[in-house]
């Protein structure tokens, strides 16, 4: 069990809060934490929490015991004596605990009904599907939600594929799952973790986990589909005269050959080198040129370009 | 504890009973209500998918936590549902559709 959280801020009311604000408190975390609408795993010991909290406070006199005694409420006798309860509890626990409980005292003309003190059914408190759900559920193995992460990725790591551990929360605390990536996952494509979802109940199934692909902005790469794009930046000469150069590709280096009158904008196409596809033909990388001058040009730049300029009939502003 | 070589492909409405946890009876009210799928065969059977057990507790879920009526749970099933075709449908529109800036 994780470690117990006071029920009254699980729900985010206060101590003295009326039935109805409990109430209301319940059903607006519900509607948001609810495992079939909220696919988050962290979601499922979330609403876990917030139905044990509403169970014991909604119902008076468990709520009168839960002030008096806390979180260990269930293990006090039920014809225990608050008063007395409290001085022993002090006594032996004085140093680690600053409970509210302890702080405030007991509340005035709390009275406890002696019953027969016969054995909490814990099975009766914990069985059911979330928390203390027992009573509002029927009986039988349920099996769990599914649920649903995102997977950030880098653009190497979908191309290169990998493992890639993943922590995740759950009830029972943090756990490492080891995730198999294919090599040329996309985004918003979906890794199935079977048996990784939301915990069934009453020995149900778990649900599975699905990982959403996102692919994380890059500063050189931009994605279409398995389609790279990638800036190459040349020499307005380099563009005028054709060469050829160097780009970086997910892959590694590759060589591409620049045509003699390129202009900004020119797409130059390498066949296959953009994301892999585990089925069927990769995508392809695009260098799409970005002619570029010399900020400062020096002396001699500056009279070839004169030179130019006196020369040339180019005039990329007129239409052809 | 025993395995199936094969996963059957449907279900006779003991069998999903028994494997949903619930009363046969409980069954055939999900169905008279539209909350699960069956077919019925010539004699008046009823026959369920597998992935109908996910459903059931899918239902019983959303029964437990939301003390919805069965009614209303047939709303908000359908409206789950919707959800997930609509996510579905961006995340296919994301990977093979629009150019992403990413």
């Amino acid at each position: 069990m994780p470690p117990a959280e006071d029920f009254y801020s699980v729900l985010g009311v206060s101590r003295g809060a009326s039935a109805d604000e409990i109430q209301r408190a319940y059903r607006k975390l519900a509607r948001t934490y609810h495992p079939d609408v909220n696919k988050d795993p962290a979601a499922e010991e979330r609403f876990k929490q917030i139905s044990e909290a509403y169970d014991v406070l909604s119902d008076p006199s468990t709520r009168q015991r839960y002030d008096a005694f806390g979180p260990d409420f269930r293990r006090v006798p039920e014809d225990a004596d608050p008063a007395t309860w409290g001085r022993a509890r002090a006594g032996s626990s004085r140093a680690r605990s600053s409970r509210s409980w302890e702080e405030e005292g007991f509340p005035e003309g709390v009275r406890f009904s002696t019953g027969s003190a016969e054995g909490i059914d814990l099975d009766d408190l914990f069985g059911g599907i979330f928390g203390g759900g027992g009573r509002r559920s029927s009986r039988g193995p349920i099996s769990g939600p599914d649920q649903e992460v995102e997977l950030e990725l880098t653009v190497e790591e979908a191309y290169r594929g990998g493992t890639r551990k993943l922590t995740l929360e759950g009830p029972g605390g943090v756990r490492n799952v080891d995730v198999r990536i294919p090599a040329g996952v996309v985004s918003g494509q979906r890794i199935r973790l079977a048996g990784q979802g939301g915990q069934g109940s009453g020995g149900g199934a778990a649900g599975d986990l699905y990982l959403v692909v996102r692919i994380a902005p890059h500063p050189r790469y931009r994605l279409d589909g398995r389609d790279v794009i990638v800036d190459l930046p040349l020499a307005a000469w380099e563009g005028a005269l054709g060469a050829s150069v160097p780009v970086e590709t997910p892959g590694g280096q590759a060589t591409v050959k620049v045509p003699k009158g390129s202009s900004t904008g020119r797409r130059l196409r390498l066949k296959g080198r953009g994301l892999p596809n585990p089925r069927g033909t990769p995508g392809d990388l695009y260098a799409e040129v970005k002619l570029m001058v010399p900020h400062r040009l020096t002396r001699e730049e500056e009279r070839l370009f004169e030179e130019l300029a006196g020369t040339s009939k180019f005039n990329p502003r007129r239409s052809r | 504890m025993s395995y199936q070589l094969t996963r059957p492909t449907r279900l006779g409405l003991e069998e999903f009973a028994r494997l949903a946890g619930i009363h046969p009876d409980l069954v055939r009210r999900f169905v008279v209500l539209g909350l699960l799928e069956a077919s019925t065969d010539s004699s008046g059977a009823l026959w369920f998918v597998p992935g109908q057990l996910a459903r059931v507790a899918r239902i019983r879920r959303l029964r437990a936590g939301f003390a919805l009526n069965y009614a209303s749970l047939g709303l908000v099933l359908d409206l789950l549902d919707r959800i997930a075709v609509l996510e579905a449908e961006r995340r296919r529109a994301a990977r093979t559709g629009a150019r992403t800036w990413i």
